[in-house]
């Protein structure tokens, strides 16, 4: 017994620690830090408002961990060396809103912050930004200079909580190669052209147009359910409303491709590998996947380009990164000027921002000759005023769990009927958009 | 007189004092807690919204018992999720490191590199293993795929359909935990005596009948610890089916069909904030395990 216990013991306590360490530990996403170093120029600056502040230090966070990450960085930098009196040191990191909520509890949390569109309502009623209207009024930053439905993703509860960076809209990437052997010069812009196109490829092994059960397909349903006149929700936010006649036809012609042009049963990203294989006519993911799928990513000619109109009407599903102010127990106004400065300056100069694969929110970047010199960017920016986005309540993008779950299992096939999926999805999403408003109340608390 | 130094060595601080490392510990990172999280269960509560905490009584425990709800059916649908891996994975994770035990026991030469390479595994940690086994079972450009397809076998989407899902997740854990129960084995290998061993083989005792009647009854105290600690350990899995499935397939009634309870408490708490209903799901859990605990202790107490 002797030998068992010299062994043993060892063994159950490096055992418990582990398990207890495998509990949360691991499930954090290695933190990418990226320290911007501020270099003044030679340069005279001219006199800033923040002159009586001295030196101003900002912290500021994103989730931009991948590819994107670097682009942020050079902004970052550029702006530091062109501002002596502001420092900015930017952190990049993963597992970002359980992040940003565990440094709220700690009032850690940086001076700006990017959060997603979809974000900036539920992260404004949980005391974690504030709003910041007397700030972008003294900015000069006005909506008229972005598309309505991004600039009012940014308002909750009648006030302003955040300036939009860019659109990150769904993209369709095409091999141009197998288009042409199948004889077509350019991607389809029409129902028509779509399935004409997807029909010639698909042949022995090569598929006309991948679309798998798990991410994205919900935001492709998104998409069709737009553009055949349908949203996922009442104007107010109340009500899911996916389970329309334009929902069934969405995903019905999702199904319909899937059946006909495509591997079925595909996993998260699986249409992305298939596609850099050189065998998929189409697919369609986000914009950040440009690098990825196009270009030297592949070994073919990947090209991107807005996505068809298949519906009636087009419309387009996007995200956008965008900029806030989180809460602090005390707030330093030198802080909050050198922060609106340093906004103003990120939007204005969000060109280099394009080339990580974004469109600029800002309809003035977007008319630059700058811009429209980077493609396949430029090209895909006119579908950006197609561009849609989640009523801003709290707590929506729980309410679309329902529905990815729907139109995941309709996409696998574990659900035959579409109508009955997507009515359950809604009855689901109403009794969590129930508990939401019980939860959250009708306003976040003024700071 | 005496009888009060009796009570005075009674209450004597010292043994006290050589627990009280561990003791603060426990009190804050485990005590603390768990009386704490058994507190919020009865409220609506998000710790950035002191100004919302309101009490429910038992409300965020009669939610999960409320057939039919969302909660009701992602809460108990990620319970299914984890006792299934609970019961696929637990036998495999008590026998193959058993076996493999018994074959490292022999005194061949190069024995303990191949010691070191049966545990290797373990000190990786839960997110390497998940993204290394990610990769070799994603459906293309995969590695276990690209090998199926060349030997002309069926190629199933791993991680997207079931029960290919469940499956992945189950070798993934198994190869990656084996080692340590292979090395707790093997030490009670080494503890049975060799007279034991001989005296059946004189007996006329062929290598069969010495494993069944000689080793596994001496084994026996270790493979109680081994599957009572297996079994806690397989019903906290989170790690594997957060980062090689995130849950999917999706199931149409709600939840996923990977989703294992941790991993819905987790969504519950953080991702969604509703601190109270989280706690009430993780109290519901605690209370399943202890008594799954309790069931074990007895059912092998009273056979000794």
């Amino acid at each position: 017994m002797k030998t068992f216990a010299r062994y043993a013991f060892p063994m159950l306590l490096i055992l418990s620690m582990l398990l207890s360490a495998c509990g949360t530990a691991n499930t954090q996403a290695p933190v990418v830090e990226t320290a911007a170093v501020a270099q003044p120029t030679a340069e005279a600056q001219k006199p800033q408002d923040t002159q009586a502040c001295g030196v101003v230090e900002l912290q500021y966070w994103n989730p931009f961990t991948g590819p994107d990450g670097p682009f942020m960085g050079e902004m970052v930098e550029a702006f530091n060396a062109s501002h002596p009196d502001i420092k900015v040191t930017m952190t990049s990191q993963g597992e970002y809103y359980t992040q940003l909520a565990t440094a709220a509890a700690a009032d850690t949390l940086p001076d700006v912050a990017i959060l997603h569109a979809d974000q900036v309502a539920t992260h404004a009623f949980r005391n974690m930004l504030r709003p910041m209207d007397d700030l972008v009024a003294e900015m000069g930053i006005s909506g008229s200079d972005y598309p309505a439905g991004v600039w009012n993703a940014g308002e909750v509860a009648g006030r302003r909580y955040s300036i939009p960076l860019d659109i990150h809209p769904m993209t369709a990437f095409y091999n141009a190669d197998l288009l042409k052997a199948a004889g077509f010069d350019a991607p389809p812009k029409t129902a028509e052209e779509f399935e004409a196109i997807a029909a010639a490829i698909t042949s022995g092994d090569n598929k006309g147009f991948d679309i798998t059960g798990g991410f994205p397909v919900q935001q492709i349903f998104q998409q069709m359910l737009h553009q055949f006149g349908g949203s996922e929700f009442n104007a107010d936010g109340t009500e899911a409303t996916w389970n329309s006649e334009a929902g069934i036809k969405a995903l019905q012609w999702m199904k319909d491709v899937q059946s006909k042009y495509s591997e079925p049963n595909l996993e998260v990203d699986a249409e992305l590998n298939a596609f850099k294989t050189g065998t998929v006519g189409m697919v369609w993911n986000g914009i950040w996947q440009t690098t990825n799928v196009t270009g030297s990513g592949v070994e073919f000619d990947g090209r991107a380009a807005a996505v068809p109109q298949i519906g009636p009407q087009m419309a387009v599903w996007a995200g956008s990164h965008q900029f806030t102010l989180p809460v602090h127990k005390k707030v330093d106004p030198c802080k909050d000027r050198a922060a609106a400065i340093f906004i103003k300056y990120m939007v204005e100069n969000s060109v280099t921002w394009a080339k990580a694969g974004q469109i600029p929110a800002s309809n003035s970047v977007r008319a630059s000759a700058e811009f429209k010199a980077i493609e396949p960017q430029a090209t895909i920016a006119s579908s950006v005023e197609y561009a849609f986005f989640p009523p801003s309540v709290p707590g929506i993008t729980d309410a679309y769990g329902p529905l990815g779950e729907a139109v995941g299992a309709v996409m696998n096939g574990t659900a035959p009927d579409i109508k009955a999926a997507l009515d359950d999805a809604a009855r689901r999403a109403n009794e969590i958009l129930a508990q939401n408003r019980a939860t959250y109340g009708s306003a976040p608390k003024q700071p | 007189m005496s009888v009060s130094r009796l009570n005075l060595r009674k209450i004597s601080p010292v043994p006290y004092l050589f627990i009280l490392p561990h003791l603060i510990f426990f009190a804050v990172f485990i005590g603390y807690p768990f009386f704490n999280g058994l507190y919020i269960s009865f409220f609506q509560y998000d710790y950035l919204r002191p100004e919302a905490t309101t009490f429910v009584g038992l409300q965020n425990y009669t939610d999960l018992f409320r057939a039919g709800s969302v909660k009701f059916v992602e809460f108990w649908n990620s319970v299914r999720v984890t006792l299934t891996f609970v019961i696929y994975s637990v036998p495999f994770l008590v026998v193959i490191p058993l076996c493999l035990a018994v074959l490292l026991n022999s005194k061949l030469r190069g024995m303990n590199f191949f010691r070191t390479i049966y545990f290797a595994p373990w000190v990786l940690s839960c997110a390497v293993i998940s993204l290394i086994w990610w990769w070799i079972f994603q459906s293309q450009g995969g590695l276990l795929n690209y090998y199926l397809k060349l030997l002309g076998l069926d190629t199933p989407r791993w991680l997207s359909t079931m029960p290919y899902a469940m499956i992945s997740i189950v070798v993934a854990t198994v190869w990656w935990t084996m080692g340590s129960n292979m090395v707790i084995f093997l030490a009670a290998l080494q503890d049975i005596p060799a007279e034991l061993h001989e005296a059946a083989q004189i007996d006329g005792a062929n290598a069969w009948q010495t494993f069944t009647r000689v080793t596994i009854p001496l084994l026996r105290p270790v493979m109680v610890f081994i599957i009572i600690t297996t079994i806690i350990a397989s019903f906290n899995l989170l790690g594997q089916p957060m980062m090689m499935t995130r849950g999917a397939p999706a199931q149409p009634t709600g939840g996923g069909a990977t989703e294992p309870v941790m991993l819905r408490i987790f969504t519950e708490g953080f991702v969604r904030p509703f601190q109270g209903s989280a706690a009430a799901m993780s109290v519901i859990v605690a209370i399943m395990m202890m008594t799954f605990s309790a069931v074990n202790f007895r059912i092998f107490r009273q056979r000794d």
